[in-house]
């Protein structure tokens, strides 16, 4: 299929949106101005830090916060007692079949018992921060080691050590679909495997940070760097205050990932703010973030695959086993997503998938960009890839062949609504990366892989997903957008802007747009699930359509225009006989009592919630399809890898703006092959061995090729001009896609992330068979 | 024990002067005691970049740099570039090229970039990674800031993409 | 990650900061480059009463020739040995190990007299010295001594400096026509310490290796050298280098670590001592 065979749909003339336009807080941060959350002073402030367990599992015995408080500086100290609701409650759906969800929970400050290496045990508020450093280290708690679990297969065992009472099984997912024995049974070629990957951080470059303060109204004031303005909710859960008494502002967050979904610093900030009825900073270091802050689950995946002659695949019987850490925070929730998501973005008759996320002493593992859907693709991009070389077919025409099409069915039961362009992404891919390169000397050995996935956008449909914008015009025709959306660096804010502009004529530089503050904003929900384009710019669509329709019903009215004739642009509205100027076209609505401003709430779909025995009409509102392709070279006496080239290509649907879009494929792809390669947080015994940013190995310029972006447009996404959400989608091909091209290099398949030289050269001795 | 000292710097082109206690970093100093915040704090080892500040015109990692150390140099960071008035041509090309996204890494990234290309040698996309792979970026992938930091070293190859 | 406070005191002269170093014992830490100190007191693993700037003294910074050595003073940054052409002539491993230090910010402040006194066991300028066989002037308050290379790196993060002691000249032979180098590592990313580093310096004679230098870092509590692998390439051609590098790795005994396991850094010394070797012998006009 050429070039010019790769379908696309052209946009209709659109002025702004689908345009590189510089997004308008680029500008800010190019400048140096921009003022996140740890930028922030109040005169009188304090600061906050917290004492961590150094072990895993231990009942806590004794805490003496007296010598502390002798420290000069040292301003107070809270234990868990100090806590009015010292519980944060998470629900874990579908693991009952009793009307209430099942609810985990966890401590804000450890009063027992701690269950990982970091868990809160006081809060120190200081003066200064050099009394922070004193004041923590002078206070003292004993513990008394319990045993603990560090393996999610031992924790399910009779006898386990339980990490919380009820035991450590958290949740449990199944899919049945199909024979999958008569599959088996059919089969011309069956493939079983195993593969691991491993604890990740998200490594934002901007730490856990805020400052909070009471306001002259006696509301708590939290500017946190977060991508959930909406836990003001548990803030004041937790402080045993009414939820109207808590306000969180965000500012730009120096990067989210799913890190700063759950909160970080928020209820001690809130603590220590009411506490002392001083502002409070807290900002954690680096070492603590590494320490202590939720990682990507480490997930263990057998995969048996049951294949036809000619490629397709007729069954998968998958089993995987996440695990969830010291508490639960979101782990049922992303094992829900491994599951939907692992069969992969192929049409699979039969599926059997058993799967189970299990509590142990390590750290907690939460949300991260891909949250499940990401792992598993490993698991079935190698299982593909794979049945294709065995059989000496070629990886891209087997993936075609079974390639999931619009009306088709998941594992789980949805049908996929929106078109396909998976085969395009593959094309796309290889014709932009052209001949395999050659081998560079002698002891060099070169490999291609290609992988492709799908990720859902748009949250649980169970879950009544809303968010709201506001747009509204000041007199001279400058226009404000108002919105809950949390700006985490994909360009959440200035999407809005664009949309707003493209259907009410307003320039862009005359846009302003408040985002991120739970009292004044009209609330968005979360930056989270490559949910926000599709929510928030659907809701500013909204809005600004019901605004424009607004104004141009009232103008037509006024002139005895058709109200079809009108259009909006920056200079006012034209038509008929000319264009009146924006202010002209304000007064007219005052005096006729239209509202120069409108509210949307824009409605996600809407489903009922899964149990246990996953079978759904509808879990996501829809997907993102790609495929990556890679290049690289491995030196075969040290293992190292080198990736000469990487090609990334998803269908966005619309690309609101080309050069984010291309921005988030790029960054997203980067994140994943530094799993793929580089990163691990080292767990031994529930001991968290990687102790600063020298260790944790975030890929450097210097460490990754030109990731070439390509997008393709169908126009059938569901988001505003038919967008689909690209934020999370391109995580997930390159580790498939690498172990793939080192399978075709070396001949044998590396399983196990992150792919180390190490591991590579064990790849060269099997396939030499030594 | 700690004696105050004082530290005078002419920061962004204007002498500043402050006493502060002896421990404190470069970083520290133009943060909480000069209102200098763009330079940031993100790992306290010099790994992440993120605190890159130009000291007689060479990059240095301010929490690695006590204050005391380099009293009376001349210290540039992102928020004197442009003095907010006119962006240069780096900072330009940042904006068209999507270097940016959140923003965390870019004052670090844009100073060690002003001060490869004050260099004057022509470069290609490879010693550009090169030279600017201590500045950690985990959003853009590099891509945006490699374009940039090529479109005006004049390499002429701009477009890798 | 606040620092503890400290007294600090800027030297104006070598003997000021010796004084200082002898009143205040391992109280007192010296600073000149600041890379290795600040990170260990940022994360709160060293806590000096008194640290001691040295980085201002005047007379012990820079390069200089003379007939059969050059001299590199300690405070010279890494940033200057790697861009001296003095240096690129004559002792290129010394650039090639200065260029692979960090990142640029390091190599801006970092200086060597503060990488060899710090002994990190991955570190590359003290593996180049090892085979260089660099000779180290130490000053204390009673005068300067000299200092074979063989007897001053001792074990993790200690060298044979005494505590009231610094580091203050580096001196390095010429070693002339007939001699080539050649340096290998294995990182897992652009400027992190090495996983395991090979340098070699060799000289050719009537197409055969007449004397070889081989030198590892990564796989000890100091840089080593392979003296069997020497021995066992002497008289040899170049291109049995390679055959001859299993003796490279008799003896170590590295460790693992959250980079690399002790298996792989065994595996791939022999690969990265033969590469050094074969390209020194390159570079000393024989080819393998």
């Amino acid at each position: 299929m050429g070039a010019d065979e790769i379908r696309t749909s052209k946009a209709d003339e659109l002025r702004v949106v689908n345009r590189p336009v510089p997004r308008h807080d680029a500008a800010e941060k190019i400048a140096g101005s921009t003022r996140y959350a740890g930028d922030y002073a109040v005169p009188g402030m304090l600061f906050a830090g917290l004492v961590r367990s150094p072990i895993a599992s231990a009942r806590v015995t004794r805490r003496d916060a007296s010598k502390a408080l002798q420290v000069p500086g040292v301003v107070t100290v809270l234990f868990g007692e100090d806590v009015p609701n010292n519980q944060v409650w998470v629900d874990v759906p579908g693991q009952t079949t009793e009307v209430v969800a099942l609810k985990a929970s966890m401590q804000v400050l450890a009063t027992d018992r701690v269950r990982f290496h970091g868990e809160p045990v006081a809060l120190v508020v200081t003066e200064t921060e050099d009394a922070l450093a004193h004041g923590r280290l002078a206070l003292e708690v004993e513990y008394e080691d319990l045993p603990g679990v560090f393996d999610p297969e031992d924790a399910t065992r009779e006898g386990a050590p339980e990490v919380h009472d009820g035991g450590n099984l958290l949740a449990e997912w199944n899919i049945d679909r199909g024979d999958v024995e008569a599959a088996f049974a059919e089969a011309d070629l069956v493939v079983e495997e195993e593969y691991a990957t491993q604890f990740v951080d998200h490594a934002y470059l901007e730490p856990e940070a805020g400052v909070g303060w009471i306001d002259d109204d006696g509301v708590i004031n939290l500017r946190v760097s977060t991508q959930v303005i909406e836990h003001y909710r548990d803030v004041a859960r937790i402080l045993a205050v009414p939820e109207s008494k808590v306000r969180v502002i965000g500012p730009y967050v120096g990067g989210g990932f799913g890190g700063k979904e759950d909160m970080t610093v928020e209820p001690y900030v809130a603590l220590a703010v009411v506490r002392t009825g001083r502002p409070v900073r807290m900002v954690w270091s680096r070492q603590e973030s590494l320490l202590a802050r939720a990682k990507r689950h480490r997930m263990r995946m057998r995969y048996r695959t049951a294949a036809r002659a000619d490629g397709t695949i007729l069954a998968h019987d998958i089993d995987v086993t996440a695990d969830a850490g010291a508490y639960a925070y979101l782990s049922a929730l992303v094992l829900l997503y491994a599951a939907v998501h692992a069969a992969g973005p192929y049409r699979v008759d039969a599926v059997r998938l058993r799967s189970r996320t299990v509590y142990t002493n390590n750290p907690p593992t939460s949300a991260m960009r891909g949250f499940g859907g990401m792992q598993v693709v490993l698991g079935y991009e190698s299982q593909i890839d794979e049945v294709a070389r065995r059989l000496g077919l070629d990886p891209a025409e087997v993936r075609k062949r079974s390639a999931i099409a619009k009306g088709d069915r998941l594992p789980v039961g949805q049908a996929i609504e929106t078109e396909v362009l998976l085969a395009d992404t593959i094309d796309a891919v290889l014709e932009r990366a052209g001949p395999r390169p050659e081998a560079f000397g002698p002891g060099r050995l070169v490999g291609r892989g290609i992988a492709s996935n799908l990720q859902s956008y748009g949250r649980l449909v169970w879950l009544n997903d809303s968010s709201s914008a506001w747009v509204g015009f000041r007199q001279d025709g400058s226009l404000l957008v108002r919105c809950g959306v949390q700006d985490i660096g994909g360009g959440q804010a200035s999407s809005l802007a664009q949309i707003a502009s493209e259907i009410l004529g307003t320039d862009l530089d005359r846009i302003a747009v408040h985002f991120g503050d739970s009292s004044l904003t009209p609330l968005a929900g979360t930056t989270t699930a490559t949910r926000q384009l599709y929510m928030s710019g659907n809701a500013v669509h909204e809005a600004a359509t019901t605004l424009r329709d607004r104004i141009l019903h009232a103008i037509a009215a006024e002139t005895n225009e058709l109200a079809e004739r009108l259009r909006m642009t920056d200079d006012g509205v034209e038509g008929g006989d000319g264009t009146i100027p924006i202010p002209d076209v304000l007064s007219i609505c005052k005096t006729r009592n239209v509202p120069t401003e409108a509210l949307a709430t824009f409605y996600g779909p809407k489903g009922t919630e899964v149990g246990k025995e996953l079978r759904s009409e509808r879990v996501f509102p829809d997907f993102t399809f790609g495929t990556h392709l890679v290049d690289l070279e491995v030196d075969e006496e040290t293992g190292r890898v080198k990736l000469l080239r990487y090609v990334a290509c998803h269908d966005v649907g619309r690309a609101i703006n080309p050069v984010s879009v291309e921005g988030q494929i790029c960054g997203a792809a980067a994140m994943g092959i530094g799993q793929a390669l580089l990163e691990e947080i080292v767990v031994a015994d529930g001991v968290n061995l990687t102790g600063g940013l020298f260790q944790y190995l975030v890929p450097t310029s210097a460490d990754l090729p030109d990731i070439e972006a390509v997008f393709l447009e169908s126009g059938e996404g569901l988001g505003p001009f038919g967008a689909r959400g690209i934020g999370e989608p391109p995580i997930g091909p390159p580790p498939a896609a690498i172990a793939s091209a080192i399978r075709d290099a070396v001949g044998a398949r590396p399983t196990t992330l992150p792919i180390t030289p190490e591991r590579v050269l064990e790849c060269i001795d099997r396939a030499r068979g030594s | 024990m700690s004696e105050p000292l004082t530290v005078t710097l002419s920061v962004n082109g204007r002498d500043v002067t402050r006493t502060v206690p002896s421990h404190t970093t470069l970083l520290a100093w133009l943060r909480d005691h000069a209102s200098i915040y763009d330079p940031k704090p993100g790992c306290g080892e010099g790994v992440c970049g993120a605190c890159t500040v130009l000291v007689d015109g060479e990059p240095v990692s301010g929490c690695l740099v006590l204050a005391a150390q380099v009293d009376g140099a001349e210290v540039r960071t992102l928020s004197g570039l442009s003095r907010g008035v006119e962006l240069t041509s780096l900072q330009r090309a940042f904006l068209e090229r999507g270097a940016a996204q959140c923003g965390f890494c870019t004052p670090g990234m844009l100073m060690v970039a002003t001060a490869l290309l004050e260099e004057g040698r022509p470069l290609d996309r490879d010693e550009i990674r090169d030279a600017i792979h201590g500045n950690l970026c985990r959003c853009t992938g590099y891509q945006g800031i490699v374009s940039a930091i090529a479109d005006v070293a004049g390499g002429g190859e701009g477009d890798g993409r | 990650m606040t620092i503890r406070p400290f007294r600090y005191v800027r030297a104006a002269s070598v003997a000021e900061a010796c004084a200082l170093l002898a009143e205040h014992g391992a109280g007192a830490k010296l600073l000149a480059g600041g890379q290795s100190l600040l990170p260990m007191m940022n994360l709160g693993l060293v806590e000096p009463e008194v640290v001691v700037d040295v980085g201002r003294i005047g007379g012990i910074e820079g390069v200089v020739e003379d007939d059969g050595h050059i001299r590199i003073g300690a405070l010279t940054r890494h940033r200057t040995l790697e861009r001296d052409p003095v240096v690129a002539a004559h002792l290129p491993l010394v650039s090639a190990a200065a260029r692979h230090v960090g990142n640029v910010r390091v190599r801006v402040r970092g200086t060597v007299g503060g990488s060899l006194s710090h002994n990190d066991p991955a570190a590359e300028l003290p593996l180049v010295m090892a085979v260089l066989e660099a000779e180290l002037t130490g000053n204390g308050p009673g005068g300067s001594r000299t200092i074979p290379w063989s007897e001053f790196p001792l074990t993790y993060f200690t060298t044979s400096l005494r505590e009231e002691e610094m580091l203050t000249w580096i001196r390095l032979p010429k070693l002339g026509r007939g001699w080539g180098f050649g340096f290998h590592e294995v990182v897992r990313r652009a400027g992190d310490f090495a996983i395991v580093a090979a340098a070699a310096a060799v000289r050719l004679r009537d197409g055969v290796i007449e004397e070889a230098r081989v030198g590892l870092t990564g796989v000890a509590d100091r840089p080593v050298r392979c003296t069997a692998y020497e021995e066992a390439v002497g008289g040899r051609p170049p291109d049995e280098a390679a055959a001859a590098s299993g003796t490279a790795v008799e003896g170590l005994e590295p460790v693992s670590d959250t980079f690399a396991t002790a298996g792989y850094r065994r595996r791939i010394v022999p690969v990265l001592a033969s590469r050094a070797v074969v390209d020194a012998c390159t570079g000393a006009g024989g080819t393998a």
